[in-house]
């Protein structure tokens, strides 16, 4: 089992956990198992298509997964798993 | 409704001011019941923007993994991000609209000619197509 660590304005969606152990071997399936358990995270992380939103990025550890194998990354027993969104801005 | 303490308000400010002409960035960390969010400490992070940064800002999401660890260890949540606007209103621009989380708060504050005008705080759509005002105390 991974551990998916939830941000602070999801856990709404996961009855209030700010983490959860979900089985899977890669982050694909991790991420799945955590939004069958937890449907109203789906519309959240992804979009009606199924693809990753595109200001949330995925750790695993400390190792982002667009520089590993993205989804098909592997995840092993004890890994945390980390969202984390992307943030810019500017004046125009 | 979002309240800022006075001491992370102060902090955000004081960053602010300090990185004029330079847009700044930083994350605000608290507490939250439902709508009703409390920040009681701001972490000013650097602006990775590797272009011009008087007019954008960028934080690296190894920063914001950071500042989620370091919630967690304080016991608090992550509220939201607050960004400077140089020289110019407190408002949520297109590009700030279009590189934004739903997940947030987003404080802007208006920093002219090097000194605090106003602020705004903004509460930007999944879709990244608008963004609606909240209100603000500090």
């Amino acid at each position: 089992m991974a551990k998916i660590l939830i941000p602070t304005p999801l856990r709404q969606y996961a009855e209030k956990n700010n983490s959860v152990d979900v089985s899977g071997a890669t982050v694909g399936e991790a991420l799945a198992n955590l939004t069958t358990q937890f449907p109203d995270l789906r519309k959240n992380l992804f979009t009606d298509e199924g693809k990753l939103r595109s200001f949330v990025n995925v750790y695993v550890n400390d190792e982002d997964i667009r520089y590993l194998q993205k989804d098909a990354t592997a995840v092993a027993d004890g890994d945390t798993i980390s969202i984390v969104p992307s943030i810019a801005g500017g004046l125009c | 409704m979002i309240r800022v303490h006075p001491e992370p308000w102060a902090t955000m400010v004081a960053h602010a001011e300090a990185t004029f002409p330079n847009e700044c960035c930083g994350a605000m960390l608290g507490t939250a019941d439902g709508d009703d969010k409390t920040v009681t400490f701001a972490l000013p992070l650097e602006n990775a923007y590797t272009g011009g940064q008087e007019d954008r800002y960028e934080i690296r999401p190894e920063d914001l993994l950071r500042v989620e660890r370091e919630a967690r260890q304080r016991g608090l949540d992550v509220i939201g991000i607050f960004h400077s606007h140089p020289d110019c209103d407190a408002y949520f621009s297109k590009t700030d609209l279009e590189n934004s989380c739903p997940w947030y708060s987003f404080i802007v504050l208006s920093i002219q000619k090097g000194k605090f005008h106003h602020a705004n705080s903004w509460l930007p759509n999944a879709e990244q197509t608008k963004a609606e005002q909240e209100p603000l105390e500090y």
